[in-house]
Parts: C-alpha cells; structure tokens; sequence
C-alpha cells in the first residue's frame, strides 16, 4: 500500500476534525448560550452525533475483522451494539434525561443521595471509559502500521496525543457538530467503498469463490455455541446503557419525548451502517480468506478495497477508508476522554478548568500505557468485554434505580462492588488459565464471556442486599422516581 | 456541551440549565455545568414541582407500573424474536446449502435479519408509551376530583 495515502487520509480527517472543532466553539461561544442552542439542536443532529461517538474501531473495523475470522458469530456483534440501544431506550432514555443528571455518578448520587455511591460510580466510570479507549488506540496502532509502515506504537501515541491535546484546549468540546460529522463521515468511508466492491465483485471482476469453503456449515449460525452468544448477547444488550459517553449525549435533548424519538433515530442509523462492515466481512470471507489471521484480520476493512478493485480508484477507496477509521478513533476516544475529563475533575477538583484539562491528559495517557504495554486482541472482542464489565456494574443500579424504589445505597454498591470483582476477575483470569491449559472447556468458556452469569449476580446482590437494608431506603426515593417517569406539562 | 463541566458550576435555581425561558431580549452566555457532588439535579423543562396530591401520586404510582409493564413486554418480545431467527437457523441446517447472491440464506438472515425486528419494537414501545403518559396527562387536566 502507498504509504502517503494513509498520511494524506490522517491529515485530512484530523485537521477537518479540529476546524469543525474551533469554528463550532466560535459559535457556541459567541451566539447563544448553551442551553438554548441545544434545544434547537434538532433530533436528527444529535442522533448523528450520538452514532459519531459511538462507532468506535469495534464498529468500523472490528465487525468485519471478527466475520473474517470467527465466521458467523461475528454477526452477533452488531445486533448486539444495535439491541443495546433498544434496551436504553426501553429502560432508561426518557428517564435518565428527566432526572436532569449529567454523568452517571451525578445520578446514582442524587438518587441513593449517598456520596459513597458517587464516588464508587465515579471509579467504575473511570475504569471503564480507560479500558473503552485502550481498544481505540490499538485499533489506530494497526491502522498506522498497515497504512504507513511506521511502527504500531506511533498510532497509539499519535491519537491519545491528538485527542488529549484538542480536549484539553476545549477544541472539541463534544461539539454536537463534530461528532454528526464523524457519523457521516464513517457512513460514507464505508458505505461508498462497499458500493463499489459490490458492483465489481458482482460484475464477475471477482474470482469464482465456492459458497461451501467461505461459509463452511461449521462455523454458520446453526454451530454456534449457545452459552458464548447468549453470553454475549447479555452483554451488549446491557453494556449500552452504562456507557460514560452516551448519558451525556441524551442531556441535549430538552425533554423525554425528545430523547426517545432521538434514540429511534440512533436506532435507524445504526441499523443502517452495520450492514456495510457486515457486507465486508462476508465479501473477505469469499475473498481474502488469507488475511484470516489473529492479527491481520480488524484490517480487512482497510485492505479489501485495494485488493479488489486496484488501480487509481482503489487507491481513492483505501483513502476514504482510512479516513473513516481514523475518525472512529478520534470521535470515540474524545467523546469518553470529555466525559471522564468531567467526571474526574468535578470529583477531585471542584470543576475548574485547570482540573478539566489534566484530567484530559490523564485520561489520555493512562489508556496509552495500558495500549502500549498490552498485547493487542481482536477489536470487537476487547470492546465486548468493556461491555460486559458495564453491564455487570452500572446496568443494575441505573435500571433499579430508576424502576425500584426499594433500591439502596448498601444496595447498590454490593451489586456494582459484586459485579464489577467477579466480571474484573473473569476478564483477566481468563486469558491466564487458558494459557496454562488443563481447565475444563465450560470453565473458559464462563470466564471468556462472562456476562451470562455475573450480570444475574449483580442483579441478585443488589436486590438482596437492598431488601435487607430496607429501612435505609432513600426519604426521597418515591419522589425521585416520579419525577423520571411523569410527562413535562403536568402538575 | 460547548460548556462543558470544566467551568464553575452556577448556583441552582432558576436561572440553572433547567430554566425553559425562550432566547429573548441580549444574549446573555449561560453557563450550564453539572452540579457539584451532594447538590440537587436540574429537571428537564417545564417538570413538574414536586408537591403533589395524593391523587397525583396514585396516577403516577400506575403510570409508573404500567411503561414498566410496556418496557418489559417490548424487551421480552424483542428477545423472543430474537430466540425465534436462531431457533430456525439451528432447526433447518438445510439452509446453509441455499445460496442467495453466493452467500448461504442462513449466513444472510442472521447478518441482516434482526435489524427490522429492532426497529419494530422501538417504535411500538414509543408509540405505546406516549399513550400512556398522555392518558396521565388527561386524568390529571380533569382534575382530581375523585
């Protein structure tokens, strides 16, 4: 590949990134206050905005990987981050907006009005966003390398520098504009290629793929094995709603109404996209069986253009490509690096703005190292698990919290202290006994997927122990709750 | 979130993020922060106060239970379904053999046939719920003389 089409794509998508960036700033700053301008922030805007943070390197370059790779199972992966949305919007998305919460410690603190569980909130949304990243920087580490040549570490550092520096400046504040334009931007990076490699591939362009070798019946839908996608399932259906980025997103949509019809139209738009990645991963398994490889395969969005249609439009494919995926990882680090910037620096530093921006480095840097001393896994499978630890640790309090008034404050941190120690031990025990060998096979296989069990057990902790706490339910508690769920306009 | 949390967070009241005042008269730049740990939460606009009648809170308590109700039923139809695509592909193995634009059918409906199904629920469930809140609206605009 020409290694000064990666460059070229890189600048182009990172310095159109930053304009958007100041001259969105520019305007927010000088017309209108915030608040207002987000009222007119029409749903479709921020329906854009919410799929641009939300497409990460999992989505763009993940999906197809994994197809490539696993077969079948593959596809569960973007009904999985789809559904998750359906569920927010089932249980959470009209409420949370209603409680007037900001992130997510804001909530749980207010509802259980205790400040221990703000603070516990606090570390796992911490904890969470960082490993959320680490995938993003691996994902740019792979790009680097497959586009450039350069070594993989300089894609790592170059996006946590990139995002870390324009956070901490307050050029891209979230700006809804930005993040939309990220959405349209990864739509089109995929979509305008696949178009292309259909059209060439069904003009016979292709070589004569036999159905029975790129889709053998042993890795179809009817071999999967049940617990590992009822497992993963689990996870992402209930990962979503726990994610730091997304609550923040659902505050601009100035009431409850708004905030579904805006989560339908996530809905549309994400269902849209996935089937692009999707069609990759069918059409590399027909044609680039030979990028099947652990390490190779997350770069079969970025390669197959080239392979398959070649020439000057090939190189203009790949470009666009690279530019989607770098996207990916600029909108989705900055979105979670925003929102943990938040959180830490109202927790640790009153909210100044000294505090925001090394609480941006930080969140930045901290998930470099971990990028750069981790040894890189399969992108969709490192961001399943984040979404596993979400759905065994926030999931609970957020849905209890806002449907049961019986939740307490003893409650809620048993199930995320609970969830969080049996999903954290699974994830990194593990890779571990897998290694060592001699462990039975449903053993692994609970602790590579584990939200089939331990989401149930946060579940259950936070139930039980509430219930036997039951005299400290929060005073406010019946109140609280009626205010999430009765209309605006009503008295 | 051009304001984000890296300002001084404003004192609550009225003048908070949750005033529901139209952009009239000089712009004035508002500063919308997230409160400080302990503080109250803003409500969205035009929410409620929070004195409310008995009744009131009886309409709530059963406006409550029944989105709950709605909530749970969408979630579980959507599983079902869900449960119902793969329960095919698993039962009718035949499918993997049925090739459709050189992809096998069983391949395609999983790769493609949940999205519809989504959607479907999203939109019954917001249907459904606006229904719901708008018949509280009703009994509480005809007062609570019961």
């Amino acid at each position: 590949m020409n290694p000064l089409l990666g460059y070229i794509a890189i600048a182009a998508v990172t310095i159109a990134t930053a304009l958007i960036g100041f001259f969105g700033l520019r305007i927010s700053r000088t017309t209108q206050d915030f608040y207002v301008a987000s009222r007119t922030v029409r749903p479709w805007w921020n329906a854009s905005a919410i799929g641009g943070e939300y497409l990460s390197a999992a989505s763009v370059l993940g999906i197809a990987g994994l197809i490539l790779l696993q077969g079948s199972g593959g596809l569960w992966f973007p009904i999985g981050y789809t559904a998750g949305y359906l569920m927010l919007l089932l249980f959470v998305a009209a409420p949370l907006r209603r409680s007037g919460a900001y992130t997510i410690p804001d909530f749980t603190g207010a509802r259980l009005e205790s400040l221990a569980v703000r603070r516990i909130t606090t570390l796992l949304v911490m904890l969470i966003g960082w490993f959320y990243i680490v995938p993003q920087l691996q994902g740019a580490a792979l790009t680097i390398r497959i586009t450039t040549g350069l070594p993989s570490w300089t894609g790592a550092v170059a996006v946590a520098v990139i995002v870390g520096l324009i956070v901490a400046a307050g050029g891209m504040r979230s700006i809804t504009f930005v993040q939309a334009f990220q959405f349209w931007l990864k739509l089109t990076a995929i979509a305008v290629p696949v178009v292309f490699l259909l059209i060439t591939v069904g003009g016979g362009g292709g070589p004569a793929v036999d159905p029975a070798v790129a889709f053998p019946a042993e890795l179809g839908p009817a071999s999967l094995d049940a617990y590992s996608t009822v497992s993963l399932v689990v996870a992402l259906l209930l990962g979503t709603m726990g994610l730091p980025h997304v609550l923040v997103r659902f505050y601009t949509n100035p009431d409850g109404p708004a905030a579904r019809r805006t989560t339908l139209i996530v809905l549309g738009l994400l269902s849209v996209f996935y089937v692009f990645p999707t069609i990759v991963g069918l059409l590399g398994r027909a044609l680039a069986p030979e990028l099947a490889s652990a390490g190779e395969a997350d770069a079969l969005v970025l390669l197959l253009p080239g392979m398959v249609i070649g020439g000057p439009l090939g190189d203009v494919l790949t470009a666009l490509v690279i530019a989607g995926a770098f996207g990916a990882f600029l909108s989705t680090s900055s979105g979670l690096v925003i929102s943990l910037a938040g959180v830490i620096s109202q927790e640790v530093a009153g909210g100044s703005v000294r505090g925001f921006r090394i609480a941006a480095i930080a969140s930045s840097i901290v998930p470099l190292a971990v990028a750069l001393v981790l040894e890189p896994g399969g992108l969709a499978g490192s961001v399943g698990l984040v979404f596993a630890f979400t759905a065994s640790t926030l999931c609970p309090v957020l849905v209890l919290g806002i449907w049961w008034r019986g939740l307490t404050a003893r409650g809620a941190i048993a199930g995320m202290l609970g969830g969080g120690l049996f999903c954290g031990t699974a994830i990194l025990l593990g890779p571990t006994l897998a290694g060592a060998g001699g462990s039975p096979e449903w053993l692994l296989a609970a602790l590579r997927q584990p939200a089939a069990w331990t989401v149930p057990l946060a579940f259950a902790l936070t139930i039980v122990v509430s219930h036997l706490d039951r005299r400290r339910t929060p005073r406010g508690a019946d109140r609280f709750i009626a205010r999430l769920h009765v209309p605006e306009g009503t008295r | 979130m051009s304001a984000g949390p890296a300002e001084p967070a404003p004192p609550p009241g009225p003048a908070g993020p949750a005033d529901p005042a139209p952009p009239s008269g000089p712009r004035e730049r508002v500063r919308v922060t997230a409160p400080k740990p302990g503080e109250p939460l803003a409500t969205a606009a035009g929410h409620p106060g929070l004195e409310r009648s008995d009744t009131a809170t009886v309409y709530a308590a059963s406006l409550i239970r029944s989105q709950l109700r709605l909530a749970i039923v969408c979630a579980a139809g959507f599983v079902v379904s869900l449960g119902m695509l793969w329960l095919v592909l698993a039962l009718a193995p035949g499918l993997d053999g049925v090739v459709v634009a050189g992809a096998p059918v069983s391949w395609l409906l999983l790769a493609f046939g949940a999205y519809p199904a989504i959607l479907a629920f999203a939109v019954i469930f917001i249907v459904a719920s606006t229904r719901n809140e708008a018949g509280y609206r009703s009994l509480m605009n005809a007062g609570p003389s019961a």
